[in-house]
């Protein structure tokens, strides 16, 4: 099978890859490119663990072509902070208990981040709806949602600097 | 699992693309029905031609009729300022689907193509007697939706033919639409069954002056309710109309029993569901009549 | 942000939420899981696994596979050892080797250059098998004349004191009493009979490993298990190798509930990276998830209690049947800990309790978080409220009534201490508003109350002062998620006056760090948490003598405090003793160790049993608020309230989450999950069909943490992790039957079950 070449923008980097058209954004970014913060695990957009964004909506790279990606701004989790830094969903995962095993963690982030950012002043009920395509084995979602809700406050009181995106 | 990518700009050149490779091409919109099944094995193209750098495929084109691109994802649908009030139903189908991952690609056309008989919004579409047009090496045709699927995962697609379109008239006045589903859990739920109702009411608001019943999953495809939306023409909407009402509708499905549920229940659902809808419905209107 | 206990103000770090110490690597992506873990030049290795579910195996060509692009290497049961291997019975072996036992049974592995060429291998091995009449259910397993799943069980080796018999690889037993006597003394004698499916743990990271073997014929296995001690003695029993030259890292772990205990992929990985030369990686998909792993166990469970018309329990016989599928695995265990599940936390004088390990044409079930306790629980616990609406009593009434208290003797004779039952059945009662039940037709509470262990087994650690001041925490457990680790360093940063901030944790690696039975049983901050106290014990006489000696201070007027040893008007940090010990005596560095001490019991009242009594048992009672939509039959969760006796809450914040997710768990198999089987095929091996709850299925939980201390745990601490899994389903069924007049006996309690049962009863 004959690969082609792609141009991927990921977390505001060009990276130059050769890939084979059948493979998958999240293969591309975990195998080729070392990018093991989007994780994988039923490769059939049900759960969740390979949420990145795409031009800023919340999408699965499971089904994801990397070959659909080229000239499309990508975010991952690893783009969502400067490194050393985190941001205010990071920082209220952290302090609410929102994190147990950690694996749904970064899908889960930044599906939350493609919420606020449309949806800056979110109440429970939108948050459980904008994160059920996440699935948590190890939490409930409770403290999830608490960390949502907090980071909103947070950001409508202080958005982040230019140096976090 | 290996396949050429190709990536068409403009609809004559992905209709072309689709005649070159037939049997052995697919189109892909937001893969979520067609990268599940190539993931699972049950199909292995050897051709995907991509539809997203495709113009003229997106827009929600609103003057009275609507016209939906095929490739208008289920997110734009759910969120579309043209789609509140009477039309309400079709957001509401559009919004149970799936997660906000699946809803943000996932688009109306792939929906109509794949023909799942659980498809939410080709159930609302029905009830809004939409009709498709299809562009081929031919030429353009308009067919109706309605029949447009004959079995599960069979549509009238001709080959070579691309999906660029689903149109519906403009709502009489005094009309609303709701949509209801059934499933084993709240979200990331393929409807066990679902029902679409578009309800027209007189100039007194009392009695039913046009109707339309749409059901998922209870039949090898979406279908009408033919014989419940006889039984409610020219008659006052009672509590008790609208019972029997779904009592007639779950006599005209066909359900399956399979993992997801048995035929009765999805049967006894169609008769709780219909009548609910058709509540919305009727409190949709008196609410937005002036 | 979270709050602290006001109970445990004299304590710095133990008793309070303090944020786990993995958080910022989960949040950032850069925490490394098995699944993340690649090395340079790896294979990419997948199992073929059989689609028959009874077959004799004739033959397996895998010569065409062998030659396909970019395939180094296919193994089937001619290139593995001729070993059985298995932890209560030896009956399991990597590959089928002439019989093919359930749909699913890895029959050969391909190791190739990307995951896409290996899947392209299996499906050119071809497989010659003849069916063999198979049995699918324990009714079939158990009927005369049922073919045998083991020809040969009577010569395998197992556990002498199991009960085996053709296709029961165990029947554990307890006896109390008479219990026809107690049948006589009873005034209402209630059997009932339940049932419930086979759920899987549902953890978002397949299960993944990567082995290297190097040149000295040693194998290294990064793998995403909780017990890497098991794993390294199984892999080297496979291999016929020293477990010496077997060893097992954990680099992280996506959530286990028990479902990556046993050996999962680990011998593939090991077994095609010796065949290539190469480093290989074995992962799971979704659907071998859901038909080829350790699953909860289905049962079949028939309780008959007697009771006097004030409600007072006199006699019990119950059995619970476990189709334990292809191989022993955990069954004998988990049917051993169903005898105790079947007793609950209750007075009974006559007992009669048996647990049956069945073997079927299924997948081998394993050990799911508080085995056997979901099923049981919903056995006992349902039962206890028909007998409570059949003689006119309330039901948390008859409970406070037949509830075991401080001092009694549990089923096995065990005496029970720190019994905090009533306590948690009172303020779940009245977190729920259970006094203010009024008849609302579609609306009803419920309450299930229970008990669990907090399992044995030894731990040891490491733990050494760093020359800057830091202590590094070396440690042979695996942090699966529950945050027992930062458990275990608070004790740590407890007892050496250290902040958590000055704690670094290495651990699980079977070569580097001490051994510890793993991360099972609610056991692991329990037991680390214990090692790290003595290995801190350990560590102040050893700063105190060498402070005394830099000092010229004596000892006895020497305190540690706050990182420095201060006394006399002087003062020491520890990082400064560290450099000189570091420089003079070799470090300040020290081994705990740590196994609870046996339970006693009566050995009499016990046959069959691997697991005789519960340590430091903790004990729950939940209770719910719901509504039941009465034509469709869906369930609306108002409230859900969990009152847990933990013993010490040595993190709240941790044990409360540890309590929404393990409900949240428990409502899955309550309401929406189950692995559908039709002859021995799972018809929903996918995550579309296979139901677990998002973020709009799971209501609100409430957590109070009872504390009635443990006499062994550290600073009275109970083991928290399983407990919550285990009163859901009764909670519900109850609750629903409370609102609709109708008794659902099988799990999972679906709205379409429910419809029906009301259409049913309007008839």
């Amino acid at each position: 099978m004959t690969r082609i070449a792609l141009s991927l923008t990921i977390n505001g980097q060009t990276h130059d890859v050769l890939a084979e058209p059948h493979r998958t954004l999240l293969d591309v970014l975990r195998t080729d490119l070392g990018l093991i913060g989007t994780k994988e695990n039923c490769l059939e957009a049900e759960c969740g663990v390979c949420t990145v964004l795409l031009e800023g909506a919340a999408v699965n790279a499971c089904i994801l072509l990397a070959a659909q990606c080229q000239g499309r701004a990508i975010v991952t989790i690893e783009g969502l902070a400067a490194p050393g830094q985190l941001h205010p969903l990071q920082r209220a995962f952290i302090d609410h208990g929102a994190v147990q095993c950690g694996y749904c963690i970064p899908g889960m982030i930044l599906a939350a981040k493609a919420y606020l950012d449309t949806n800056p002043e979110p109440d429970g009920d939108g948050v459980r709806e904008a994160l059920a395509g996440n699935l948590c084995r190890c939490t409930g979602y409770q403290r999830i949602i608490d960390a949502v809700l907090s980071a909103a406050r947070a950001l409508r009181t202080s958005p982040p600097s230019q140096a976090a995106r | 699992m290996t396949f050429d990518y190709h990536e068409p700009t403009s609809v004559r050149e992905a209709i072309e693309l689709s005649a070159r490779f037939g049997g052995d091409g697919r189109f892909l919109a937001g893969g979520t029905d067609l990268m599940v099944q190539i993931h699972r094995g049950r199909l292995n193209p050897r051709h995907v031609v991509s539809l997203q750098c495709v113009p003229g495929l997106d827009g929600i084109e609103v003057d009275g009729a609507v016209r939906l691109g095929a490739r208008v994802t289920h997110r734009r649908l759910e969120s579309a300022a043209a789609l509140q009030g009477a039309l309400r139903g079709l957001a509401e189908g559009a919004e149970v689907v799936g997660g906000h991952q699946v809803r943000n690609v996932a688009t109306v056309g792939g929906n109509i193509v794949n023909a799942s008989p659980a498809a939410d919004v080709v159930v609302v579409l029905l009830a809004l007697d939409a009709t498709l047009t299809c562009l081929g090496p031919a030429g353009e045709r308009t067919v109706a939706l309605d029949g447009f699927a004959t079995a599960p995962g069979v549509t009238g697609l001709r080959p070579n033919e691309l999906l660029t379109r689903a149109s519906f008239p403009r709502l009489a006045p005094r009309s609303a639409t709701a949509f209801l589903k059934a499933g084993r859990r709240r979200a990331m739920e393929i409807s066990i069954t679902c029902v679409a109702a578009r309800l027209t009411l007189d100039a007194g608001l009392e009695r039913c002056q046009d109707v339309r019943i749409a059901l998922g999953a209870v039949a090898p495809t979406a279908i009408r309710a033919r014989a419940a939306e006889r039984h409610l023409e020219a008659r006052p909407l009672t509590d008790g109309l609208m019972r029997e009402t779904g009592r007639i509708a779950a006599a005209e499905c066909r359900p399956i029993g399979d993992v997801r549920a048995s035929a009765r229940y999805r049967a006894l659902l169609v008769a709780t569901l219909v009548p609910r809808a058709l509540a919305r419905c009727l409190e949709r209107i008196k609410l937005g009549a002036p | 942000m979270m709050p602290d206990d006001a109970m445990t103000s004299a304590t710095r770090i133990v008793g309070r939420s303090v944020p786990r110490m993995d958080a910022p690597g989960k949040v950032t992506g850069t925490a490394l899981y098995a699944a993340d873990f690649a090395l340079p030049g790896m294979l990419y290795g997948k199992v073929l696994r059989s689609s028959e579910p009874h077959a004799r195996l004739v033959r397996i060509n895998a010569g065409r596979a062998a030659r396909l692009p970019g395939v180094r290497a296919v193994i089937t049961a001619a290139d593995v050892p001729d070993v059985r291997y298995g932890g209560s019975v030896k009956d399991e072996r990597v590959f089928a080797r002439d019989r093919i036992r359930f749909a699913g049974q890895p029959l050969a592995a391909v190791a190739a250059t990307s995951p896409d060429a290996a899947a392209a291998a299996l499906t050119a091995i071809e497989v010659v098998c003849e069916p063999l009449r198979p049995v699918f259910d324990v009714a079939a397993a158990l009927a005369p004349g049922a073919p045998l799943v083991h020809d040969a069980w009577a010569s395998y080796t197992a556990l002498p004191i199991l009960h085996r018999d053709g296709n029961v690889c165990n029947r554990a037993r307890i006896v109390v009493g008479d219990v026809e006597r107690g049948f006589v003394e009873a005034d209402r004698v209630f059997e009932n009979r339940f049932t419930t499916s086979s759920v899987h743990q549902g953890y978002t990271e397949p299960r993944a490993a990567v082995a290297q073997w190097d040149s000295s014929g040693q194998v290294t296995v990064w793998s995403n298990t909780q017990l890497p001690f098991e794993i390294q003695t199984t892999l080297a029993e496979i291999l016929q190798l020293p477990p010496s030259k077997v060893r097992v890292i954990v680099p992280g772990i996506g959530g286990g509930f028990g479902g990556k205990l046993r050996i999962g992929v680990e011998h593939f990985a090991a077994l095609l990276a010796m065949k290539t030369g190469r480093p290989v990686k074995v992962m799971t998909t979704s659907e071998e998830e859901l038909t080829a792993a350790y699953a909860r166990q289905p049962a079949t469970v028939a309780v008959k209690t007697g009771v006097t018309n004030d409600g007072r329990l006199t006699a019990r016989e119950a059995r619970l049947w476990f189709d334990t599928g292809a191989f022993a695995g955990s069954g004998p265990g988990v049917a051993s800990v169903a005898t105790l599940m079947l007793a609950g936390p209750y007075r009974i004088p006559n007992l009669l309790l048996e647990g049956f390990a069945v073997y079927t044409n299924k997948t081998n079930f394993g050990s799911f978080r508080a085995p056997s306790g979901p099923q049981a629980n919903f056995a006992v616990e349902s039962q206890m409220d028909i007998i409570a609406d059949a003689l006119g009593l309330d039901p948390l009434e008859l409970r406070l009534k037949n509830i075991v208290r401080e001092g009694e003797e549990g089923p096995t004779g065990q005496v029970l201490t720190a019994v905090g039952l009533e306590e948690c059945l009172r303020r779940a009662a009245d977190a729920i508003g259970w006094r203010d039940r009024r008849p609302e037709v579609g609306r009803g509470k419920g309450i299930a109350c229970g008990w669990w262990t907090t399992t044995g087994g030894s731990s040891g650690v490491y733990v050494k002062v760093n020359p800057d001041g830091t202590v590094a925490l070396n440690t042979g457990a695996a942090e699966i998620g529950t945050a027992a680790l930062t458990g275990a360093a608070q004790v740590l940063a407890e007892d050496l006056g250290v902040q958590m901030a000055d704690i670094n944790v290495v651990s699980a690696d079977t070569l580097s760090t001490p051994f510890d039975f793993g991360a099972q049983g609610s056991r692991t901050a329990f037991a680390v948490g214990n090692a790290c106290r003595a290995a801190v014990a350990d560590l102040k006489r050893q700063i105190l003598a060498l402070a005394s000696k830099h000092l010229g201070v004596e000892e006895s007027a020497l305190a540690l405090r706050e990182g420095s040893v201060v006394g006399a008007g002087k003062r020491a940090t520890l990082g400064e003793l560290a450099r000189i010990s570091q420089a003079s005596g070799g470090g300040l560095i020290a081994h705990g160790t740590f196994v609870a001490p046996p339970t006693p019991y009566d050995t009499k009242r016990v046959e069959g049993h691997v697991y005789p009594a519960f340590h430091s048992p903790s004990f729950h009672a939940h209770a719910t608020d719901l509504s039941v939509d009465a034509e469709t039959g869906e369930i609306t969760i108002h409230r859900y309230v969990v009152a847990q006796d933990v013993g010490f809450a040595m993190n709240p914040a941790a044990i409360e989450g540890q309590i929404e997710g393990g409900v949240a768990q428990g409502l899955g198999q309550a309401l929406s999950e189950e692995i559908v089987y039709e002859n021995g095929r799972v018809l929903n091996a996918n995550l579309t069909d296979y139901k677990m709850p998002t973020a709009r299925d799971v209501p609100r939980v409430e957590s109070i943490l009872v504390q009635h201390p443990s006499l062994v745990g550290p600073f009275g601490a109970k083991g928290v992790g399983e407990p919550p899994n285990i009163e859901p389903p009764a909670a519900i069924a109850n609750a629903v039957a409370s609102a609709t007049g109708v008794r659902i006996t099988s799990l999972p309690i679906t709205a379409e079950k429910v419809a029906l049962a009301l259409r049913e009863r309007a008839k």
